[in-house]
């Protein structure tokens, strides 16, 4: 922390008088305070914002790479604030502190059958803050939608120490502007999430998984397109692509009659290719590809339809380069690739060029830094981009709030 | 009236037949669906094209002039109500549907669209647009934008910004800007989010990208009986505790089914609370549940339960539940529309409540509801010509709005704030609350030149300092600091 008026013992002795003492302490150049709640939490951003500090917001720790790197002063930690402040379990709504990791808010409203119905990454450790900031959704999001759609609430802080609420606990609402939109997805440049209240599903009691083989994804455009035609309501679809091949999952939910129906669809669909019931386990794919060695992640955004093309063209590519590119994608057109032994940069620029002109994009997620170095990380080329720039001015003039992080440098 | 150079400004904007001044055909626009607040607009401008509307926000930008746009002027909470002296923007003549897109599932319409004519132009396909207003036979798109429409489909399909994938927007300012896209996360934030619902206070939308969802396989729907309308409330909770998400759930009081009956005789049982519960799906699913449905009912006290039997007979019952406000009018001289939402189980406290208020002022509720997402429609009916009665009315309405926040719901579940809530909006969120949306309201809209004076309960300016700070009491009182 070192700012001209303040050193880092200075800096920390005013946190802990927040925070209290055992809730800051020095790492390395910043320091890491821990608030008890939203009030806490004002006063540190006002500090912060008196004195031109930086701030990153941090939850589980599990995102932090996403973005552009920040240089804060204050490292915010929420793990203060984890708990399920409120189960109304009739009605279907709940609220939780940011902290509260994923999977241990999951646990809590379990006991009632009832779940939020987004599948995120890493959910043991990431948190319900970290999650919502960054905009993490998996495979269940075709049938129960974007994570936004799930969130009915918040309670957020400004960078000035305002603590204001949005939208309320009753799933519809049209009062006042919707800034938990806002905020989902806005990588903490805005304001601290504190609290956030979701809006519930039924837990998926029994479900069933089935695989389907193929050599190439091209061979999935036509079942896939008649899956989705059809009237079925599968709980999540998805295509992994890796060296030895391609795999469709298909996933449904419900009762055991249902159940048995799909099947028979299922394979009247894929008769040709085959489809063979396996394992839940395969729906950890997409956070397998973060293992891989030495990969950049990358997280693209297309056109549904093109996703059995583009993970095709994707393969055929790597064969013709010899890098090596696994991905999965979900139908609703999210792809996350990990490519590996091939610079990024160019292959940047070509799948960009390639999803634009459909209203398609690429970003960044995980890179070494000697890859991740002189990469467009968003690739954001928006005409809105002014207009998120005057956003970010007015709820954050002093840019204190993870500076830098986000698209055009916001 | 408007200065001659603005209005000659307006007509080479939108050429001789898009340009309304004339006093009487002003009065057309007078007013939305919210009859009692009436103002006349300065001009109405009839553009064709996005370029026009950005041409006539280009002008009022310049000349600091107020403009307001609307759609179908259906709107029930004054949203669509001129500006003193303002332009106002009919989209109208934008009703084009300018792509449909199968294999992704989109449609791109401009804003002038009739709701229902998106789902009737893609039936053929199996495919509909699922947001369903009452109003959708008239209401616009950019209408539904604008509010966030729901209807009573939204409990399972969600609300009109669920299907909203992206939009063509003229800023305030006259720029032109693309918020969201067909392909999901596009970079940046959501602003698409953030436009729909914000009541035509943050721009113009022009183009519009929708969702478009295919056909359910069968539908089925169920009426049943039940001697009032907390024992229908509770069968609707005992159907959602079952984990079941119906795609509509509904419930009318005495007095509302009394007015659809005289209006489109729809064969309702005559009972204290009718529930109307449509499940759709894969047909084995719908079939099993459908059957635990009568159950839950039956457990409630159901005396009449009654299957529709054919696509007539289910029409039938929808058009008697969606014409139930109109249809008030043939019980009442005049009514009030109000739109609160409650947690569901808060259900039964409520109505009871609302009866109470209601016989305290000797005037009569009829009570509709999406009861699957809490949404209440209470209707105040009363008579203008008994003098002091509005007023009364007017009162008791309000009333009913705090005590849904009271109950942890909100002063508005589809319908919007517009002029008629700005001061229920103040009772519902607390000042820093107010300040962060004027935030995003500053960023759109620097001048308020977009539907000024609406949605917020006082005007404010961009200029204000944004975002005041509360000191905690104890920090007023000396008692104890911060730092
Ligand atoms: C009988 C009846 C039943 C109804 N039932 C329902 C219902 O079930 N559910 C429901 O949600 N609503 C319902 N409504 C309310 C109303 O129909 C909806 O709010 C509808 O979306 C309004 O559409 P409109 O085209 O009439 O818009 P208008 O009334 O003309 O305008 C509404 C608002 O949208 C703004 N606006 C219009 N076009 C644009 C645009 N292109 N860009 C930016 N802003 C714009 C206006 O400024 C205004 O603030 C009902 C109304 C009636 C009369």
């Amino acid at each position: 922390m070192s700012t001209a008026e303040l050193t880092l013992d200075e800096g920390l002795a005013r946190l802990a008088a927040i925070a209290g003492q055992a809730h800051a302490r020095i790492r390395g150049e910043t320091v890491e305070v821990a608030p008890a709640d939203a009030r806490e939490t004002a006063a540190i951003l006002r500090f912060a914002q008196e004195n031109g500090l930086a701030v990153t917001p941090a939850g589980g720790g599990t995102k932090t790479c996403w973005g552009n790197p920040v240089e804060a002063q204050i490292r915010l930690s929420l793990e203060r604030m984890s708990a399920v402040r409120e189960h109304s379990w009739q009605d279907m709504t709940c609220t939780v502190e940011a902290g509260c990791p994923w999977a241990a808010m999951q646990t809590q409203l379990a006991r009632h059958g009832q779940t939020v119905a987004l599948d995120p990454l890493w959910p043991e450790r990431a948190t319900v803050g970290g999650v919502v900031a960054a905009n993490d959704s998996g495979a269940l999001r075709l049938k129960y939608g974007a994570l936004r759609d799930l969130i009915i609430g918040m309670t957020i802080v400004l960078a000035d120490g305002t603590v204001a609420k949005t939208g309320g606990k009753v799933v519809k609402n049209v009062a006042g502007y919707d800034l938990h939109k806002l905020m989902t997805g806005s990588f903490g440049t805005l304001g601290v999430i504190t609290e956030v209240n979701f809006r519930l599903h039924p837990a998926e009691e029994r479900t069933q998984t089935w695989t389907a083989n193929a050599g190439d994804a091209a061979e999935f455009a036509e079942p896939l397109r008649a899956l989705l035609d059809s009237q079925m309501v599968p709980s999540a679809v998805q295509l992994r692509v890796g060296k030895d091949g391609c795999a469709l999952d298909v996933r449904v939910a419900g009762r055991g009659e249902a159940i048995e129906d799909c099947a028979r669809r299922l394979s009247k669909i894929f008769s040709e290719i085959g489809m063979v019931p396996s394992s839940e386990a395969v729906w950890g794919a997409r956070q397998e590809l973060y293992d891989a060695a030495n990969a950049t992640i990358l997280k693209a955004s297309m056109l549904p339809a093109e996703v059995c093309p583009v993970s095709a063209e994707l393969r055929h590519w790597a064969t013709t380069e010899g890098a090596g590119v696994q991905c999965v994608a979900y139908p609703f057109g999210l792809m996350t690739l990990a490519l590996q032994a091939a610079p990024p940069a160019a292959f940047l620029v070509q799948l960009r060029a390639r999803l634009r002109p459909t209203g398609g994009s690429v970003v960044v997620l995980a890179a070494s830094d000697e890859m991740r170095a002189g990469l467009d990380v968003w690739g954001c080329d928006a005409d809105a981009l002014g207009l998120m720039r005057e956003i970010k001015r007015r709820f954050d003039p002093n840019r204190i709030l993870n500076p830098g992080r986000f698209v055009g440098n916001i | 009236m408007l200065h001659p150079t603005i209005i000659a400004e307006l007509r080479e904007a939108v050429g001789v037949d898009g340009l309304i001044t004339g006093a009487s055909q002003l009065q057309t626009y007078e007013c939305d669906g919210l009859t009692n607040f009436r103002v006349l607009p300065g001009a109405v401008v009839l553009p064709r094209t996005t370029e026009q509307v950005q041409a006539v926000v280009r002008i009022c930008a310049r000349h600091k002039l107020p403009f307001v746009s609307r759609g179908a002027g259906t709107g029930l909470s004054g949203g669509a109500l001129p500006a003193e002296g303002g332009v106002v923007i009919s989209l109208a003549r934008m009703n084009r549907i300018l792509e449909v897109d199968y294999a992704n599932h989109y449609v791109i319409v401009e804003p002038g669209v009739i709701n229902a004519h998106v789902s009737q132009h893609v039936a053929a396909q199996g495919y509909f647009y699922a947001p369903d207003p009452s109003s959708q036979s008239v209401c616009t798109i950019g209408g539904n934008v604008a509010e966030n429409s729901g209807g009573a489909h939204c409990l399972k399909y969600g609300f009109t910004v669920t299907h909203t994938l992206a939009l063509e927007v003229v800023l305030p300012s006259g720029e032109l800007v693309h918020l969201g896209s067909a392909a999901p996360d596009s970079p940046g934030y959501d602003l698409a989010g953030v436009f729909v619902g914000s009541e035509g206070t943050l721009g113009v939308a022009t183009k519009i990208t929708l969702r478009i969802v295919k056909r359910p396989e069968v539908v089925q729907t169920l009426l049943a009986a039940f001697d009032t309308p907390q024992a229908a409330g509770q069968t609707v909770s005992d159907i959602i505790a079952a984990g079941m998400l119906p795609s509509a759930l509904e419930i009318m009081d005495t007095l509302a089914i009394e007015a659809a009956e005289a209006a489109v005789h729809a064969h309702y049982p005559k009972c204290g609370g009718l529930l109307l519960v449509e499940l759709d799906g894969q047909a084995s699913e719908v079939e099993a549940l459908m059957r635990d449905v009568r159950a839950l009912a039956e457990q409630n006290g159901a005396w009449e339960i009654r299957l529709a039997q054919s696509e007539q007979e289910r029409a039938l019952i929808w058009k008697g539940r969606k014409a139930a406000f109109a249809a008030v009018g043939r019980i009442s001289p005049n009514y009030i529309v109000q739109d609160g939402v409650i947690p569901r189980t808060a259900l039964p406290q409520v109505l009871a409540e609302i009866e109470r208020m209601a016989a305290v002022v000797e005037l009569r509720v009829a009570n509709v509801f999406h009861a699957g997402d809490g949404n209440l429609h209470p209707l105040v009916l009363y008579n203008r010509t008994i003098e002091g009665q509005e007023e009364i009315a007017l009162d008791l309405s309000y009333r009913i709005l705090h005590l849904c926040v009271d109950s942890g719901g909100s002063i508005t579940g589809e319908h919007g704030v517009g002029k008629e809530k700005q001061q229920a909006l103040g009772y519902m969120f607390a000042e820093p609350d107010l300040a962060t949306m004027q935030l995003v309201r500053c960023a759109f809209d620097p001048e308020s030149l977009a539907n000024p004076d609406k949605v917020f309960p006082r005007p404010r300016l961009c200029a204000d300092r944004p975002g005041p700070y509360t000191p905690h009491p104890l920090e007023t009182a000396g008692v104890a600091e911060i730092f």
